[in-house]
């Protein structure tokens, strides 16, 4: 804590400049990495995926996206989903953020408790789970971790909220829990359902409270309301 | 005896006026001052309309007794006012309830935080009647907030506005139409201008209505609103996709109330309400599916009924959850 404000930064680039010439060497293999990466997730766990909406899209250049949702004809409702959500294939600063171009080289801390050098924008509050690794796989930052120690592909994160929350993830299934946009009848049309991390953010999971829209106006003749 | 002068005898209505050609001529005299008479009262009601009144409409049949010609007649009819006084083309249509399909609404307690998005969409998606954008006195959905510990509508709010929602020791309570099965409203009409669909909603024939708003008084839920005027709307706040027993322009002096959104429900789409929820606490399906949500919630969660003791059996749940 106390080495945060000075030396933070001066490891920062030094996290940063490696990997870059770490690139700028190994250009081929790199890309050879990453093509090997992009084909791979779904072979990682196939079998209990199936029926499983995924996060289409994940990990595009720009830090925030959206997967699609809603119909055009609907443009005077506003289903913006409550979180945008982030992805792990970040951009920061102009500079590409990939998990591995660092974790390659920076030791795994099974029990980290607190953020010094890197990450520092993340304050976990998620009750009773406090270790990042319990969501992150240790090997591959570009994926999460089950309860075997097996990938879940970043697409499918929602099966890694699954693994501790039966309940919730059961009544997602069922379409009780979160909320569903579209059609209702789906031999009419497509349904689409919001997955957890967007509305829930997984580092600070508990519902943000919100600005409330403005209310009714209060009738002028009737008495002064009691609050 | 006959009577010495052996006329026939009068019935009682040629004794108290004998048609001669004075009375008659005195007849039509007065009855052309009358007819201007009922012209003069008339005038009002040609005013408001800001047109003349068609033959056509003043004899439009109720929506249950037209035919599909004539109630296309009546749409395209409607359209072209849209048009003329808004300039915007506006798609009427009417669909109709789908065999199979009974429409019913859950809404989590637990999950609600009180944001009020709802009520705002059901303006944007229903055309009712604002004096300003945001101004929802004429939503259908009213978000109460309660004490927790109980459900005490006395001591309910609608008008909080605080910086942020949920607040410390209050929970939230979307009130809309509930669609009762034993609807008191449709009981009260005196002209039959409310019915319930065979999907369960509840709908207004807004040419029907007389405006008595019996039905307003008749229902537990202050789920209908009354045009007091000439509904004020602009062009640009006007939603165009537009059902006929739903969200089409409405005339002045008629009821109105939520219709599960019609236009979007029987199209298979979600009602706008739901679209919008951010908390997810709303859910919308058919309860004839022993596979929808609905049902999942019924059989799953604890469902609670707002005034259950009024017998009213709503197609609107309230559940709670963990
Ligand atoms: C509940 C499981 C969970 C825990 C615990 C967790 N994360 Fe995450 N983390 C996620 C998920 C899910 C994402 C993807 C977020 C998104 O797409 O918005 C993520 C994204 C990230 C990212 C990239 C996005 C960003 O916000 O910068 C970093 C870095 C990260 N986590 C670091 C950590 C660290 C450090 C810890 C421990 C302090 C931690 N995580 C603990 C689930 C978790
Ligand atoms: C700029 C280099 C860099 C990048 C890029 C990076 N990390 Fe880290 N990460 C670190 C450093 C350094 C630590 C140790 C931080 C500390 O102890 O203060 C760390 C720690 C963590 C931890 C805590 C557990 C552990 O092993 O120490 C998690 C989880 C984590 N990173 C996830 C991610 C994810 C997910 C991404 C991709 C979005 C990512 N990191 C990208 C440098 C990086
Ligand atoms: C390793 C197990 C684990 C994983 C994985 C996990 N959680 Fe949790 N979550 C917990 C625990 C433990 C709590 C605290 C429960 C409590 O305090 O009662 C919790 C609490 C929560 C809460 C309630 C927070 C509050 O303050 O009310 C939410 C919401 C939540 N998690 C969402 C998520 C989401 C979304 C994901 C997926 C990104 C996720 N969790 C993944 C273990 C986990
Ligand atoms: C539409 C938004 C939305 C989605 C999607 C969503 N949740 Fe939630 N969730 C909420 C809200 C709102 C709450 C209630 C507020 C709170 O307790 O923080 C909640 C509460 C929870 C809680 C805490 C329950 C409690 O008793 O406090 C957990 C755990 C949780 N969600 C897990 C999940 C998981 C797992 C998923 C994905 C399978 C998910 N949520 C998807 C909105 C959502």
């Amino acid at each position: 804590m106390l080495l945060k404000p000075s030396l933070a930064p001066a490891f920062r680039v030094c996290f940063r400049s490696v990997p870059f010439l770490f690139l700028l060497g190994f250009l081929l293999a790199l890309g050879g990495f990453l093509f090997a990466r992009e084909s791979k997730p779904e072979a990682a766990n196939s079998a209990q995926l199936e029926e499983e909406p995924t996060i289409a899209g994940s990990g595009g250049i720009e830090n925030h996206f959206q997967p699609y949702f809603g119909h055009d004809e609907d443009i005077h409702l506003d289903k913006t989903p409550p979180r945008l959500i982030m992805g792990l294939d970040l951009n920061r600063m102009g500079w590409t953020y990939n998990c591995m171009e660092c974790h390659t080289h920076v030791e795994d801390i099974r029990y980290h408790r607190e953020q010094k050098f890197e990450h520092e924008n993340i304050n976990l509050e998620h009750g009773n789970n406090r270790y990042c690794l319990n969501c992150h796989h240790p090997d591959n930052r570009n994926a999460f971790v089950d309860y075997d120690g097996s990938e879940i592909a970043e697409p499918n994160v929602t099966l890694l909220c699954a693994k501790c929350h039966g309940p919730k993830y059961r009544d997602w299934k069922a379409g009780v829990h979160g909320r569903k946009n579209g059609y209702w009848d789906l031999s009419q049309g497509i349904q689409y359902k919001l997955h957890c991390i967007q509305c829930h953010d997984p580092h600070s999971p508990a519902f943000k409270p919100m600005k409330p829209l403005p209310p009714p106006l209060y009738p002028s003749r009737a008495p002064a309301p009691k609050h | 005896m006959p009577s010495p002068d052996d006329k026939p005898v009068k019935t009682i209505e040629e004794r108290i006026r004998p048609v001669s050609r004075r009375t008659f001529l005195k007849g039509s005299a007065a009855s052309i001052v009358g007819m201007s008479g009922l012209v003069a009262a008339l005038q009002p009601l040609l005013k408001l309309e800001k047109e003349d009144i068609t033959l056509d409409q003043l004899l439009q049949r109720h929506y249950k007794e037209m035919t599909p010609a004539q109630l296309d007649k009546v749409m395209k009819r409607l359209q072209e006012k849209c048009e003329r006084e808004y300039g915007v083309s506006a798609s009427i249509q009417d669909l109709k309830p789908q065999d199979g399909v009974g429409f019913a609404y859950a809404l989590n307690l637990t999950r609600c935080v009180g944001c009020r998005k709802c009520a705002h969409a059901c303006l944007a998606e229903n055309n009712q009647s604002r004096e300003y954008d945001d101004d929802i006195s004429m939503s259908y959905i009213r978000v109460l907030e309660l004490q927790k510990g109980s459900i005490n509508l006395e001591t309910s709010n609608q008008y909080y506005d605080s910086e942020s929602v949920p607040r410390k020791d209050k929970y939230y309570m979307p009130v809309q139409c509930h669609q009762c099965r034993e609807s008191p409203c449709t009981k009260a009409c005196p002209v039959n201008a409310t019915w319930q669909e065979p999907d369960g909603v509840v709908t207004v024939d807004y040419d029907w209505c007389i405006g008595c708003r019996y039905c307003m008084a008749a229902c537990p839920y202050d789920a209908r609103r009354f045009n007091w005027e000439n509904p004020k709307l602009e062009k640009r706040q006007i939603n165009l996709d537009q059902g006929y027993l739903s969200n089409r322009l409405r005339p002045k002096g008629v009821v109105e109330k939520c219709t599960f959104c019609l236009h979007r429900t029987r199209a298979g789409k979600y009602p706008a309400c739901m679209e919008v929820c951010p908390t997810g606490a709303r859910v919308f399906g058919n309860i004839l599916d022993p596979n929808s949500e609905i049902n999942y919630i019924l059989h799953n969660k604890r469902v609670y009924i707002l005034k259950e003791e009024v017998g009213t059996n709503p197609r609107f749940y309230y559940f709670f959850d963990t």
